[in-house]
């Protein structure tokens, strides 16, 4: 196998997972806001927040309205990590190795993007909304499903595996980076109470994980158990612990490479001794910087040991 | 009847399949008759079976035009083209020979230049060759083969005389589409294939394999093949792909390539650096390697010329070989094969005029408006003058260019090329057509395409048939009488045909 093929199966998960995180997370983040009080001072900035795009967002945009940050999520293809723009990147890759990946999958990855971009304008309104994210997950949901059915399970598909873990536990987290910062300091204890749950119920319904999280957990909603779920559980796919396993259970498929094992067993060793009744009081941000630099540190020595030959 | 031969009109031009007004050549005979025996209905939904074949197999060109890259899909007109086997075997050894003289040519002239020498061909025209590659100066590649891949350009005239036009030496594609033809006309036509002894094309992409794995640099071992491609915008890329894919050999490009300090070369995989030894490399000379040509080229291979010139590599065809690619280089091939092999050219050239010879040159600029006026390193029909199509103004235009640079210039009679019958929007009309061969050489033995890639104008009139200028293609026949079948098989499946029409009607 080529490094460049190899190189673009792995972006190829990583811009997949990418685009539908982004619709996920744009999606319940509106559900979130109807459930607040009016009196939280809590717009649409931390979404921003959680991709990381501050700076590019200041350049375009003066205010953090929800169309301006919709839209830039969503359709700006100036913003590089928009759904557009990651559905672009995919696309563009597959246009070079469309003889590793069987045509269904080109065809339907071009049918979400000529959709995304004919209808992303009218998305930017709520009512419409809805409707188009779901249809971009579903849309991305069908291309996994043929992969994983279609594709030979070759050294290619390794690291189009390993992208799309990897690019899952990065988003989840900054989904719980973002979504677990105090969103209520301006409100009383009094005042905060019927809605101390909502927040980690959304982190939850961020990665599709409320109804799993129940199933799992059976007790009620609590920063401590939720971070464990989203963290440690070793069944649920968008928690770090699993994303890192199947990273693991992969590597052994490829050419022998120490530095990757280092690194992945390092930062699961990191995820997995976290203190997080602690955690969910504070220090939870600089942990969740730990994890990244650890996630960074894999994605480097993924990079080393096979593109950069 | 759906198809009225009889108001085909075909008496103009040679006709590939009718030698007058529903009188079909002998090889055409059993195709005519059945597309006779078709309803419009049924011809239309051939011809809508074609189209979506073609779109699911995903058969695409691409054009840069419209601002931006396009993959088309590629134009196809159900109606084969067909050539009579015994036709067939004298182009073909017409071909060989040509194609055996290139190579001793481009050998000679990158050697000792005998021929110049002996003065069979002139040293000025060498002097301002733009594909003449010093760098290539005492090489000898494995086999003495330069031009291991030809395709050449073969019209047919008014008096039905095949002539070669030009012999693409450089990156000549268009091969795939010879094989996806055939491919969406057995889907469309199945029948005919029962009766019909039509000659297979599918040999191609094993007999290329075989004779890239002969150039190895290191015999006996399993050698590591790849083909190199500039990307995705590059208007054969489809080609590219496909017939990496046909062959089980990597696509490559540039960066993947590394040349060791050994002057190997070494592909970048998630294994470490192999070994490469053969390069079927889609890429112009001057793109190969931005160490011995372009600098600024980020196509190339640092130092693949100099691990080709050690041998360590072998590049296909070899960088230099479109020395013998050039319009004015064409006119002296009659010369060379008597030159090099002592024999007369089975295939002669379309007559033409030098603008460098003096004499020539006042006549050409006299009947510029008869003429045909081509640049001596053009491809894709660009750059031309046709001259009974030409403005006032245009012709003015060549006579300025051909005067600043008279080498860079040669002038054809127009040609009255050959037609086939072809569907288009107002029935079934006659449409000129040209056929391009692919001759693969590899010191030992020579292998010919059964037919070729049939190009064809779809536009009425229309000489060009660049498929970037709007032309199209045909599937193209070789058809064996000799080892016919019985023709009464033929009928007798017709019958079934009219049957099965009948029922479901």
């Amino acid at each position: 196998m080529l490094s460049r093929v190899a190189d673009n199966l792995y972006w190829f998960g990583r811009y997949l997972q990418r685009a539908e995180n982004t619709a996920r997370v744009v999606n319940v983040h509106a559900n979130l806001l109807f459930d607040l009080p009016r009196k939280v001072q809590f717009g649409w900035e931390p979404l921003i927040d959680i991709f990381g795009a501050d700076n590019g967002f200041n350049e375009h945009y003066n205010e953090y309205s929800e169309a301006n940050v919709v839209r830039f999520l969503m359709i700006d293809a100036r913003n590089q990590g928009s759904i557009v723009s990651s559905l672009n990147s995919a696309r563009e890759i597959l246009r070079t190795t469309r003889d590793h990946v069987q045509r269904e999958v080109w065809e339907k990855l071009n049918d979400l993007y000529f959709y995304v971009q004919e209808r992303g304008e009218t998305a930017v309104t709520r009512s419409k909304r809805q409707e188009f994210l779901s249809r971009i997950i579903d849309g991305i949901q069908l291309i996994y499903g043929m992969l994983v059915s279609n594709m030979s399970h070759d050294v290619g598909f390794q690291f189009l595996r390993i992208g799309t873990n990897l690019e899952q536990a990065d988003m989840t987290t900054r989904i719980i980076d973002v979504r677990s910062s105090n969103l209520f300091s301006t409100m009383s204890v009094e005042d905060l109470r019927p809605f101390q749950n909502i927040q980690w119920m959304s982190v939850l319904r961020s990665l599709t994980a409320y109804q799993m999280y129940r199933r799992h957990v059976r007790i009620r909603v609590t920063g401590a158990s939720v971070l464990r779920f989203l963290l440690q559980n070793r069944e649920f796919p968008r928690s770090i612990t699993f994303c890192l396993n199947h990273i693991a259970f992969t590597l052994p498929l490829l050419p022998h490479n120490r530095a990757i094992e280092r690194a992945v067993d390092r930062t699961r060793a990191l995820v997995h001794d976290a203190n997080l009744e602690k955690l969910s009081e504070s220090g939870l941000h600089e942990f969740v910087d730990e994890i990244q630099i650890g996630l960074g540190a894999v994605h480097e020595a993924v990079q080393n040991a096979y593109f950069k030959v | 009847m759906a198809i009225d031969w009889q108001q085909y009109r075909c008496e103009e031009y040679h006709d590939e399949l009718f030698q007058a007004a529903a009188l079909p050549r002998a090889a055409a005979k059993q195709l005519t008759d059945y597309l006779d025996s078709l309803s419009t209905a049924d011809l239309a939904e051939r011809r809508l079976a074609a189209e979506l074949a073609i779109k699911v197999m995903g058969v695409t060109f691409t054009v840069y035009s419209e601002g931006r890259n396009v993959d088309r899909a590629w134009p196809f007109d159900i109606i084969p083209r067909v050539i009579d086997r015994r036709e067939w075997e004298k182009t073909e050894a017409g071909l060989k020979q040509r194609v055996a003289a290139l190579n001793l040519f481009i050998q000679d002239l990158y050697g000792d230049q005998k021929i110049i020498k002996d003065k069979v061909f002139p040293a000025e025209v060498l002097a301002d060759s733009v594909n003449f590659r010093p760098q290539c100066k005492g090489m000898t590649p494995p086999n003495g083969i330069w031009a291991h891949i030809c395709g050449s350009d073969l019209v047919r005239g008014g008096d039905g005389t095949i002539y070669v036009l030009e012999d693409n030496l450089r990156v000549p594609s268009g091969v795939s589409y010879m094989l996806e033809n055939r491919l969406v006309t057995k889907r469309v036509f199945p029948e005919l294939f029962e009766t019909t002894n039509i000659l297979p094309v599918d040999d191609y992409p094993t007999q290329l394999f075989d004779m890239l794995a002969a150039m190895s640099p290191r015999p006996g071992d399993d050698p590591n093949i790849v083909l190199l491609t500039p990307g995705i915008y590059n208007s054969a890329y489809f080609e590219h792909c496909y017939l990496a894919q046909q062959m089980g050999i990597e696509l490559v490009e540039g960066p993947d390539l590394t040349v060791g300090d050994d002057d190997c070369v070494y592909m970048r995989t998630i294994y470490g650096p192999r070994r490469v030894d053969v390069i079927y490399r889609r890429i112009d000379d001057l793109f190969l390697d931005p160490e011995a040509f372009n600098p600024d080229s980020v196509l190339g291979v640092k130092g693949l010329m100099r691990a080709w010139l050690k041998g360590k590599v072998a590049l296909v065809n070899a960088p230099g070989a479109g020395v013998a690619d050039d319009k004015v280089v064409y006119t002296f091939v009659p010369a060379m094969i008597k030159y090099y092999l002592g024999e007369e050219a089975i295939l002669p050239n379309v007559p033409s005029f030098l603008c460098m010879d003096p004499k020539q040159r006042k006549y050409v600029i006299e009947h510029l408006d008869e003429l045909v006026v081509k640049p001596a390193n053009e491809s894709g029909g660009y750059g031309m003058l046709i001259g009974p199509r030409s403005t006032k103004a245009e012709r003015e235009k060549f006579r300025k260019l051909i005067e600043a640079n008279p080498r860079n210039y040669m002038a054809q009679p127009t040609l009255s090329l050959s037609t086939a019958p072809t569907i288009t929007d107002d029935g079934i009309e006659p449409r000129h057509l040209d056929l391009r061969p692919f001759i693969l050489s590899r010191g030992d033995s020579t292998y010919v395409t059964t037919g070729g890639l049939t190009r064809v104008a779809m536009v009425k009139n229309s000489l060009v048939v660049n498929s970037s200028q709007g032309g199209g293609s045909k599937d193209t026949w070789i058809v064996d009488l000799e080892n016919d079948m019985d023709p009464k098989s033929l009928i007798q499946i017709q019958s079934q045909q009219k049957k099965k029409n009948g029922s479901a009607a």
